[in-house]
């Protein structure tokens, strides 16, 4: 290399991006494909701003303001559902997950744990909850063990990787003064992770909000429950009152979780500081 | 929480600082953890009434279910193509769509590709709605306005996407290097040649990155968006649960796994071609 750069100072030769060509028509065809092959009018795309301003008007001009308590109870319903669905996920996952962290477990229980979180992420979790309603019912207990075991598949995941990107350093030393097993968790470990955990647990919780809204499609209650029902009654204004709501107590609860989240992860001193790199 | 050992035979003694107080913080959380639990699973107040009896009772109705779903019926193979065809379709519209549209709004919506302040905070508003509404609710909604079909499930999948591609995206912006940007001004650019040129170029593999990842929920979601009739692989997944075919069923959830992954594969090494 540097013998060449000696001898001739010639301009480089131009790179030959033919892979880059290929990949970028194959993928442009690949859209256009989809494009072409997807069964839509796509001129009732043109309808649809005046689609919008029409149900927009209809459910926001004049929202059914009297709904708004059942709509409150409903939605409290749904994030207590998200709560013991997050709470119970989480004190499963970390149970699960520290076992199949490397480092912690052996190999025979690790590809096992990890086999079986990747079977729960992949089954949606209405999948979950559909198997789930045969135990308990419509209730919205069903939804809350839904989200904890629909949530096991990310969130012990999360955990293991946590456990395992932890510095090394404060084990070893933990192990070097002399600490067996059980010091090593407790001094060496969990100072290093628990504050990111939290911080996923609380996460868990977030998304947990948003998906109890979806498994109320399936009937077990909450707000989702509701506005299916109102939407295929087409009574657009509560169906407006209903949206306002899951909006703002979702922006509301992100809003404080993540408020929270940051206080923990950077602690009371970095309040206010602009993050450096 | 640091309990550090008392250095021990120290010369003179020093000082050992006090224990610092965490039990009040300690009891505080726990207190607050507590009593949200109980709230919430208080039925008389709207909470969820946890029913452990119907489990002991009912347990084996949820047993006989995973049973059929670890024999996967493959003979029902045939009947997916075209319909996870569809879903395919569908993630890709959807991505690309958003993909274009994630352009402009994550420049718009981070700090220093768009300094003027107002402007930004309404951008950002107006994600933050859009993010708060759960992918089904939008296809619920859509599909009683605009009809059945792969259009209300294509606009939800477009609305999902921009909602967490221009979030990322424009975090990627506000924490890419400034300097170039820097540099650029001070070369007398405008905005808009500071954007193209510094701010664009340094984060395109944070945004293919994000758009992959964008594809491989969008094959996820619309396995249920075809639940409330908004197309794709979803409707047959609702047609084999009101026939109790849960061999079926899994065999539907195995090939959306596949995809997903055979995706996830493909972003993988897009992402180390772009490094």
């Amino acid at each position: 290399m540097t013998a060449l750069a000696v001898r001739a100072p010639a301009a480089p030769p131009k790179p030959r991006r033919l892979a880059v060509k290929v990949a970028s028509w194959t993928v442009a065809a690949v859209v256009l494909g989809a494009f072409a092959g997807l069964d839509i009018d796509w001129e009732e795309l043109r309808e649809l701003p005046g689609d919008l301003v029409h149900y927009g008007t209809l459910m926001f001009s004049d929202p059914d303001w009297s709904m708004l308590p059942e709509a409150l109870l409903q939605t409290w319903r749904s994030v207590s559902m998200a709560w013991l669905g997050a709470l119970l996920g989480v004190v499963l996952s970390t149970l699960l997950g520290i076992p199949a962290a490397e480092g912690v477990g052996p190999l025979w229980l690790r590809l096992p744990l990890r086999g079986l979180f990747a079977v729960i992420r992949a089954v949606p979790e209405v999948v979950i909850a559909i198997i789930i309603l045969t135990v308990t019912g419509l209730t919205p207990f069903t939804g809350a063990l839904a989200l904890a075991i629909g949530g096991i598949g990310t969130h012990a995941k999360w955990t293991y990787e946590t456990i395992e990107s932890a510095p090394g350093g404060v084990v070893e030393a933990v192990r070097a003064s002399g600490g067996g097993l059980s010091e090593t968790v407790r001094w060496g470990l969990w100072p290093v992770v628990s504050p990111e955990l939290a911080s996923l647990a609380l996460y868990r919780f977030e998304i947990n909000v948003r998906t109890s809204a979806i498994l109320g499609l399936i009937g077990v209650g909450g707000i989702g429950d509701m506005l299916t029902t109102y939407t295929q009654h087409r009574q657009w204004d509560t169906v407006g009152v209903l949206i306002i709501v899951v909006i703002v107590v979702t922006m509301s609860i992100d809003a404080i979780s993540g408020a929270i989240r940051r206080r923990i992860m950077e602690g009371a001193k970095a309040r206010g500081v602009e993050r450096s790199s | 929480m640091t309990q550090a050992p008392a250095s021990s035979v120290a010369k003179a003694a020093p000082q050992v600082p006090p224990k610092p107080r965490t039990w009040p913080r300690t009891l505080g959380i726990v207190a607050v953890l507590a009593v949200l639990t109980a709230l919430t699973a208080t039925p008389a107040l709207g909470g969820v009434e946890i029913d452990l009896g119907a489990i002991a009772k009912n347990w084996t109705n949820g047993a006989d279910r995973i049973g059929k779903m670890l024999t996967p019926d493959l003979s029902v193979l045939p009947r997916t193509w075209q319909p996870l065809l569809e879903t395919l379709q569908m993630a890709v519209v959807g991505a690309a769509i958003s993909a274009a549209l994630a352009i402009p709004l994550s420049l718009w919506a981070a700090r220093p590709t768009n300094p003027n302040a107002p402007f930004r905070a309404a951008v950002r508003f107006v994600l933050n709605v859009i993010r708060a509404v759960p992918d089904l609710v939008y296809a619920t909604i859509l599909v009683a306005m605009v009809g059945v079909g792969a259009l209300p499930g294509v606009i939800t999948l477009v609305l999902f996407d921009i909602g967490i591609v221009v979030k990322l995206v424009s975090e990627a912006i506000d924490s890419a290097d400034a300097a170039y940007m820097e540099a650029g001004r001070a070369a007398g650019g405008t905005q808009s040649q500071i954007n193209r040129l510094t701010a664009l170029p340094q984060t395109w593999p944070a945004y293919v990155s994000q758009v992959m990842y964008s594809l491989e929920l969008n094959v996820r979601i619309s396995a249920i968006l075809g639940l409330v009739g908004a197309g794709g692989i979803g409707r047959l997944i609702d047609e084999m649960r009101g026939f109790y075919r849960y061999d079926a069923l899994s065999t539907i959830v195995l090939e959306i796994l596949i995809v997903v992954v055979l995706i996830e594969l493909a972003s993988n090494v897009l992402r180390k071609r772009l490094r």
